[in-house]
């Protein structure tokens, strides 16, 4: 182990700083002295070769798309180039304040109106803010506009928002957020959106439906236009939960299938790095009766001979705008991020949909369809999620009849991949598949790791049971225990 | 030729193995009707070395702070950030990493948020702290809810929260749609004429579920009464501060002086000011509002052999499980930017915060003497202390100033008309920090003196 607290060096161990621009003497005044720290943090006392080595050696302990394949489902981890990288460490990137005059964001300004061109083209959207942070905030932002509009209706009384089961957490807990009250809709029995759940549900009181299409089981609605014709109907709005975007860019869009607002993860399908967690970035995009609502400022431009490749950008108010959801322009470098993203590709974006979809319906084949020797060690085998000929960037496995034939649960098959040197699946999510393991391994992953993961996949079915319950045997911990965490509530380093 | 994509004519041969002949069949299931017609109106695909020509032409076209004097500040500053931070940070193990869910293959990003936890908790002096909110003004507004939720049973004053009068819009209006949806009333606590807050009106508030208050103020200035504010607000009421997290290498940390939670931005650790995101939000708190906060927390714990080890804990606060009844809907945060954090706080060290902390001040003090030099101009609150800015009253409006200084290529501060309610047109934030050299406050000083002197020619000239 290397712990960070346990370093012995000096309190300024670090590195070293120059001068202040006055002397001790000179400054002795400035700070109250009723306000003046008594005591230091405890920090740690380590010099930079050390810190050089001990987060090195942590990283070593962490698992990336870098590390290997990592087939998370409704994550879409695909890999990120690095020039997206070296762009924001640009001065003009890292080192500009937003509170700056336009003048001195002028390019800035040019990469967020391409931006918000090209995902209100891609989505068929009208006007995209680029303000949201994170997915759910951008669900949440979209929500917000939802309410203004129908208070300006006089239609403050619609309360409720529809989300189906099979929905992102993030759904619910956004609109909860926003004080609406939640009705969860069953799924049908294939796991496909159930109309008549919906219809059942929708009145006056609804106030906006949330839905992700593909859905979480990786399927598409084929339904959904009568869906946003049903929630419509009602006077309701429809918000596109844009997690799974990867699935259907350049072959349908959020504007066809009807819906009213849309959130795009740039950290998903535009390739911002995840980070362990963070940061994402979460635009969103209205219909032209949303616009007026979008948080402030949105950017426009004016032809301007002087201006960049004559063009003058401005920060321009929504008329009746919900104010602010972050207190500058949101992720700006993830913007510029998914922007470098998205020029790779152009108007070939498409084929990053193609490539996806291609990807998870092969390794579903495969998977599906051992060869007669990998069959014949097999006790049982995984059924589909949800019954599909085609699924689309990701898809769903209950582990059900091989926890029934073995006892070998999902979480035990999750575990036993690590020792493969693979990221797990996304694990018991949606949570209406039993024993769920669900796959997405992205337009990024070649054939070859593709069939090297299913044959993998398929060998632990035919391993011994004991050896896959007890696993994983191969990482640096072996199954980390949960409970004592949550009783114990170690939370920071005691340094003592 | 887009090239990111190793299966690139291989398509055919992975699509007869599943028994497909084209690429359509995988998307027959899109009914017709909503089925785009045409490929989409965009440019075609861009080489690398395209897309870094374009990069540095476009972000080129912005001003650098750091490429001129630069006084603008407000809660986001101009830092220097250790050479090793952006280079570990962004090793592929920790940058294309998921939230580490698997606890197994990701101890080494779980120990790094521990570490962070720790030296939150270490530097504001109170013993939770999560993993990083989106930034400061959502740190705040989650800080009030999450307070009205733990207080609102035993409060007087249910529903109600106060926040003190200066507050910036863009923050304000951040918490005002954080809190709209619970039905929190939100008033403002009542301010001296520095921002200070007015511990004599103070008590309407005892009884609330949570003050929000901001140490330096908006202005920013010390508040010395702060200390004094739990003992008249009560145990019943959360006591939240914000903080300007590099002046507690100096100042003495909330948790010691009656805050229960605290929040912050923590960009001046770690990253620069990127254009305001991606930053992160500090969140720490007390015992009591554990199980309320929003956010992930890293927990330690062990394997089944007993070794030390990290997960995620407390899980069931979080959407993922509790779906509408989470306490927050955030999922992604802000992990990375805080391991950049991290590793800056770690390589300043107890000695190099309280240095960094001192070289901002004498930044500040410096920048103050040089501005009161130039005649016609005041400070705004001469008897007050100052942590990184303050603010000053010129005899014509911020923004003739600005223009001025702008021609000189100097960044003048901020007019604060332009984001605070009640701001006059004259009143000028500059803020200092330690990045700001003596030749960068002697242009500004020069500047708003030439400034001075044309206002004052033309004056008598017309």
């Amino acid at each position: 182990m290397s712990d960070l607290f346990a370093f012995a060096g000096t309190a300024q161990a670090g590195y070293a700083q120059p001068a202040p621009l006055l002397s001790e003497e000179e400054t002795s005044g400035c700070i109250p002295d009723s306000m003046r720290r008594s005591a230091a943090p405890r920090w740690p006392r380590a010099s930079e070769p050390e810190l050089v080595r001990h987060y090195t050696w942590l990283s070593t302990r962490n698992f990336g798309i870098d590390t290997g394949f990592y087939p998370l489902g409704s994550c879409t981890m695909k890999h990120n180039p690095r020039i997206n990288e070296r762009i924001v460490q640009l001065p003009g990137m890292n080192d500009i304040h937003p509170l700056a005059p336009e003048s001195h964001l002028q390019g800035l300004m040019a990469i967020f109106y391409e931006m918000q061109e090209m995902l209100e083209h891609c989505s068929g959207m009208d006007q995209v803010t680029l303000q949201p942070v994170a997915g759910a905030q951008g669900e949440f932002t979209a929500i917000r506009c939802f309410q203004e509009f129908h208070r300006s209706n006089g239609e403050e009384s619609r309360d409720k928002v529809i989300v189906p089961d099979s929905a992102h957490g993030t759904n619910p807990a956004s609109a909860a957020m926003c004080g609406y009250q939640i009705i969860e809709i069953p799924s049908a029995d294939d796991g496909r959106l159930d109309l008549d759940a919906l219809r059942a549900v929708v009145g006056p009181d609804t106030a906006a439906m949330m839905i992700t299409n593909p859905s979480t089981l990786g399927l598409f609605e084929p339904k959904i236009a009568e869906a946003t014709e049903i929630v419509h109907a009602a006077g309701g709005q429809m918000y596109y939960d844009g997690a799974n975007f990867n699935a259907i860019l350049g072959k349908t869009s959020p504007g066809l299938m009807g819906f009213d607002a849309v959130h795009y993860n740039l950290h998903k399908t535009f390739s911002q790095p995840h980070g362990g967690g963070g940061p994402g970035s979460g635009p969103i995009g209205v219909k032209s009766h949303l616009a007026q609502y979008l948080p402030k400022p949105i950017v426009v431009r004016s032809p301007d001979p002087d201006g960049l490749e004559g063009w003058w950008y401005s920060w321009e108010d929504p008329e009746q705008s919900i104010g602010k959801v972050q207190q500058w322009h949101g992720n700006a470098a993830a913007v510029v991020r998914a922007w470098a993203f998205y020029r790779r590709y152009g108007r070939d974006l498409e084929k990053m949909s193609e490539h996806a979809v291609l990807n998870a319906n092969y390794l579903r084949h495969r998977i599906m369809n051992p060869s007669p020797e990998q069959a014949e060690k097999i006790t049982a085998m995984p059924i589909d999620g949800a019954p599909a000929e085609v699924v689309k960037h990701e898809f769903t496995l209950s582990l059900s009849p091989v926890k029934e034939a073995t006892g070998v649960s999902g979480k035990d098959v999750a575990k036993r991949l690590l020792d493969y040197g693979y990221m797990a699946p996304t694990l018991y999510f949606p949570q209406i598949v039993p024993e769920c393991l669900m796959f997405e391994p992205t337009e990024t992953e070649s054939k070859e790791v593709l069939d090297k993961f299913a044959d993998d996949f398929l060998a632990i079915l035919a391993e011994p049971p004991e050896l896959v319950t007890s696993a994983p045997h191969t990482t640096l911990v072996s199954r980390v225990d949960e409970v004592w965490a949550a009783r114990n509530l170690v939370l920071r380093h005691p340094l003592e | 030729m887009v090239d990111h994509l190793p299966n690139l004519g291989r398509e055919q041969e992975m699509l007869e193995a599943m028994g497909l002949s084209s690429i359509d069949d995988l998307f027959s299931d899109i009914p017709p009707s909503i089925r785009r017609d045409g490929p989409l109106d965009l440019p075609p695909p861009q080489t690398e070395e395209e897309i870094w020509a374009d990069a540095q032409r476009l972000l080129g076209a912005n001003v650098a702070m750091n490429s001129r004097p630069n006084f603008l500040g407000a809660g986001l500053y101009q830092n220097f950030v250790p050479t090793m931070v952006p280079m570990l940070a962004t090793r592929g193990e920790f940058l294309t990493a998921y939230t580490p869910y698997q606890p197994e293959v990701s101890q080494g990003m779980l120990q790094a948020m521990w570490e962070f936890q720790t030296m939150v908790s270490e530097l504001v002096g109170l013993p939770i702290s999560n993993v990083s909110m989106y930034d400061a003004s959502t740190a705040a507004a989650e800080a009030l809810t999450c307070a009205v939720r733990v207080h609102n049973k035993k409060a007087s004053q249910p529903n109600v929260i106060y926040v003190t009068e200066w507050l910036p819009e863009h923050r304000l209006s951040v918490i005002q749609n954080y809190i709209l949806g619970s039905n929190i009333e939100l008033r403002l606590l009542m301010t001296n004429p520095d921002g200070t807050v007015n511990l004599e009106e103070a008590g309407v508030a005892a009884g609330c579920c949570a003050v929000y208050v901001e140490q330096p103020n908006p202005f920013g200035v010390i508040d010395e009464g702060l200390p004094k504010l739990k003992g008249i607000i009560g145990e019943d009421t959360a006591l939240i501060v914000a903080v300007n997290a590099t002046s507690l290498g100096i100042l003495e940390p909330p948790g010691s002086w009656g805050a229960d939670l605290v929040v912050g931005e923590g960009q001046p650790f770690g990253i620069g000011p990127t254009g305001g995101g991606p930053i992160y939000g500090l969140f720490a708190c007390t015992k009591e509002y554990l199980r309320q906060m929003p956010g992930r927390i890293v927990g330690q714990t062990k394997d089944e052999e007993g070794r030390e080890a990290y997960t995620l804990t407390l899980s069931t606060r979080e959407q993922h499980i509790r779906r509408h009844k989470a306490t927050s809907n955030i999922c992604s945060n802000e992990t990375l930017i805080a391991l950049m954090g991290a590793m800056h706080m770690a390589l300043l060290g107890p000695g190099g915060i309280e240095w960094l902390a001192l070289r901002n001040v004498a930044a500040c003090e410096a920048t103050k003497r040089a501005i009161l030099a130039v005649e016609g101009i005041e400070l705004l609150h001469p008897k007050a202390s100052h942590y990184n800015e303050f603010t000053v009253k010129l005899p014509q409006s911020a923004e003739s100033a600005l223009q001025f200084l702008e021609e000189r290529g100097v960044t003048g501060g901020l007019e604060l008309a332009t984001t605070t309610k009640g701001a006059k047109r004259d009143w000028l934030l500059i803020s200092a920090t330690d990045q700001t050299s003596n030749s960068d406050i002697e242009a500004l000083a020069g500047g708003l003196s030439a400034w001075l002197r044309q206002w004052q020619w033309r004056l008598a000239n017309e």
